[in-house]
């Protein structure tokens, strides 16, 4: 991590490490029995070995911390924490210390120390201590740089400069993916792999919706009162795994009639996501804004407001439909036409008139229909003529019901 | 060592090598609690000579014993502690799976007339299986601890029905069946704990945990010291939350343990439970209250001495640190402590190298010759 100037004799030194966590020592278990030639000793080498967890000498995992060997990995959204240490490696007093630590990225350099005040004086073998935190907000080489300005007796005015750089690298690999149900809802579906070198636990995943919608989170599943996780025990990610996670977003009361009419890219919120590692190093991103591009609808949508889940063979069910006019100006006169097909048989008559539809307006229509084949169908068959501009569009396949034999649905 | 030290030094040494005791099991004895541990696997060799076997002579004819056996884990074993895996290995592979014909009694008609069974000790079957993890194949571990684990649950059910160990009929005293069955309970349990720590190597947290639960019931009077080492592992995968669960349901069952135990254990888990939540200064506090009630425990000790350099108190740590070895080289000359230490003193000077010299000639003059110098990072 070291990239030092040039030598010049300095009467101090300086000394910088990394503190991530301390980690536990493991010990290596090697017992036997009574009846084997060691007899006892090698369980009381076990009791006597200062790092065994005592009563439990085989459990590999002591209660020893060791300070971390290495400079190890940094990832974005994760916390650096480091201890600078100035010592007066000379025989002689130094006045007048003053130690600054700088972070220089890319984009920015911010000053990270402590204090800015300088100290008066440092003795022969003492030091001067200083741990900086700094949570990193960029990705990319980083140089921590650290500048020592100090006195020496003979009124000599000292100074000098070190410099560490490091990398901090990408923790997790996000991917959305949007599913725009047939009622207004949209569903988001987030992908979220860990791509660093240690397992994750995955505190908090949370999505933060923009004005216009109002969000429930479907992660956890409500079990005799208390809320278990959809993850179940596997609550940690190991490298390389990925998780989904779903959120189901409503558009609120004072933008749903909007919605219909809702052209192009609307944001929808971002994620907030919360991790920790090793004894509880933690680690917080957030996405940017997420985006859904709307489904074009042209200027009549029709989606559908109520429809069962599951219907028998050949009974007939309703459900509600909302047309909506999307255009911003033209009132529009529309005929139904219902279309039969396979497996759709709609009730009712076709071919009838709506009545005038204005600009931006919706209005709400009852239909009944059966189906003549068991399964997941999908609603397909109804036809929206526009009389003025003799222009008709089709709807097919708008929704899924799930057709079973009367036999076996409780209803 | 002689390459640090010098002659001199390395003479001073209180060393026993395997010439300074009886050749003999009790010589060897010695060797082993002294923790002369590389003159205590010489000793094994030359025993094993005399047995004739041992260097240079696989290949021939062989020709075990109990006694025999028994040297070969004892010498294998030392190498684990050592850990010089690749050496072990290199030594188990004439023993193939363990499951060779000459290493039956039924192998020796004249040596054991009427014996049957396995000659090799429980105990190096679970080293042999326990090997492969260590040097990088855990699941080979896993695989043989497994068929052991069958073997052990197979064993215990012909006793149960009323048989001998192999199925065989049998007419053995209650007394001895009960004997029976215990020994093999708790070799199902040695098992047992083999397969939770070679999870938990493998980072497999998942089953490691469960494996863990079923330690416990093996062995429930170690019940709050594997909840506790569970809260362990949880805090290392960052789950703090269930770690917390954890502690709290440890101190459902410290009632297991004596009094002070049962103290220390608390306050043990409330240090890392304060360490999972960033706050160095409350973990402090308890290591330092564990200190109060037991001052010579090593690790409250070295703990505290690590929070203090958190807390950007790197004198203070070292003061701590030095203290104690200095106390009491003896009991508390520990791989992590003195790695530790040497870390400590890299940071703080640029004369860590004549620091960390000071502290090799501290430690060789007090230990045996097991002593790992890696630790010291003297290069």
């Amino acid at each position: 991590m070291d990239v030092n100037q040039p030598k010049q004799e300095h009467l101090l030194a300086l000394k910088v490490m990394r503190l991530t966590k301390p980690t536990l020592f493991t010990n290596i278990p090697v017992t036997c029995e009574e009846r084997d030639l060691p007899g006892n000793l090698f369980n009381q080498l076990m009791k006597d070995d200062p790092s065994t967890v005592k009563g439990a000498e085989t459990l590999m995992l002591g209660e020893m911390l060791t300070l971390p060997q290495n400079f190890g990995n940094i990832f974005l959204g994760e916390t650096f924490s480091s201890y600078i240490s100035v010592h007066n490696d000379s025989n002689q007093v130094v006045k007048d210390i003053l130690v600054k630590a700088d972070l220089q990225t890319s984009s920015q350099r911010l000053n990270l120390s402590a204090s800015s005040a300088a100290v008066a004086e440092l003795k022969p073998d003492c030091c001067i201590d200083d741990v900086i935190h700094h949570e990193v907000k960029e990705i990319g080489t980083h140089i921590l740089v650290c500048a020592v300005s100090y006195t020496m007796q003979t009124g000599e005015k000292m100074y000098f400069r070190k410099f560490f750089k490091f990398q901090v690298l990408k923790p997790l690999d996000v991917k959305t993916k949007f599913y725009n149900a047939e009622t207004d809802e949209v569903f988001l579906e987030a992908q979220i792999q860990n791509i660093t070198t240690s397992p994750m636990f995955m505190e908090k995943v949370s999505l933060e919706p923009s004005m216009m919608y109002n969000v429930a989170e479907l992660n956890t599943v409500d079990t005799a009162g208390e809320s278990e996780s959809t993850f179940g025990s596997r609550t940690y990610l190991q490298p390389m795994d990925t998780r989904q996670y779903l959120y189901c977003l409503k558009p609120k009361q004072e933008f749903a009639e909007k919605a219909g009419v809702i052209k192009g890219v609307t944001v929808i919120g971002k994620l907030d996501i919360v991790w920790k590692t090793n004894l509880g190093e933690r680690g917080r991103l957030q996405t940017s804004q997420l985006q859904r591009m709307a489904p074009g609808y042209g200027d009549v949508r029709l989606s559908l407001e109520t429809i069962p889940d599951t219907v028998n063979l050949e009974e007939p069910f309703d459900i509600t439909c909302k047309i909506t006019n999307c255009s911003s100006e033209r009132t529009m006169d529309l005929v139904l036409e219902m279309c039969n097909t396979n497996s759709i048989h709609w009730c009712g008559v076709s071919g009838r008139q709506l009545g005038k539809l204005h600009p931006s307006s919706s209005l709400y229509l009852a239909l009944t229909l059966l189906s003549s084949v068991q399964g997941l169908q999908s609603v397909s068959g109804l036809r929206l003529t526009d009389t003025f501009l003799k222009r008709t569009y089709e709807y097919d396949d708008i929704a899924q019901v799930c057709v079973v034999s009367s036999e076996v649905k409780q209803s | 060592m002689l390459r640090f030290l010098g002659e001199q030094a390395a003479v001073k040494r209180q060393v026993l090598n395997a010439n300074s005791v009886e050749q003999s099991f009790v010589g060897l004895k010695q060797l082993i609690s002294s923790k002369n541990w590389r003159a205590a696997v010489d000793l094994c060799g030359r025993l094993l000579t005399a047995h004739g076997q041992g260097y240079k002579k696989s290949g021939l004819p062989t020709n075990h014993t109990t006694d025999s056996l028994q040297l070969w884990f004892v010498r294998l074993a030392l190498l684990v502690k050592l850990n010089l895996f690749q050496n072990a290995e290199m030594e188990f592979e004439p023993f193939g799976n363990l499951d060779q014909p000459d290493l039956y009694y039924e192998y020796y008609p004249h040596v054991y007339p009427g014996r049957k069974g396995s000659m090799v000790p429980f105990s190096m079957r679970i080293l042999h299986a326990e090997l492969p993890q260590y040097l990088g194949n855990p699941q080979e571990s896993l695989d043989r601890l497994h068929s052991m684990k069958i073997i052990c649950a197979k064993i215990l059910e012909n006793l149960e029905q009323g048989l001998a160990e192999d199925g065989s009929m049998t007419n053995i005293t209650q007394e001895n069946r009960q004997a029976s069955v215990q020994l093999w309970r708790s070799r199902l349990g040695r098992v047992m704990y083999s397969m939770a720590n070679c999870l938990l190597m493998m980072k497999d947290y998942v089953l490691a945990v469960d494996a863990y639960h079923t330690v416990i019931k093996c062995y429930p009077q170690q019940e709050p010291q594997l909840l506790s080492g569970i809260g362990r592992i949880f805090l290392q995968i960052g789950d703090i939350k269930t770690a917390e669960k954890y502690f709290q349901d440890v101190e459902k069952v410290t009632h297991k343990l004596d009094g002070l135990q049962s103290q220390i254990m608390v306050l043990m888990n409330r240090a890392f439970l304060h360490l999972g939540q960033n706050n160095f200064a409350e973990a402090h506090r308890f290591f330092t209250e564990i200190l109060r009630i037991d001052s010579s425990n090593a690790v409250a000790n070295n703990n505290a001495a690590v929070c203090l350099l958190y807390l950007g108190k790197l004198k203070d740590s070292l003061r701590q640190l030095e203290g104690m070895v200095q106390q009491d080289p003896k009991h508390y000359l520990h791989e992590s402590v003195l790695f530790n230490l040497t870390t400590m003193y890299e940071l703080e000077s640029s004369r860590s190298m004549q620091k960390k010299q000071a502290l090799l000639e501290a430690v060789a003059i007090k230990e045996g010759d097991s002593f790992n110098t890696q630790c010291l990072k003297l290069g």
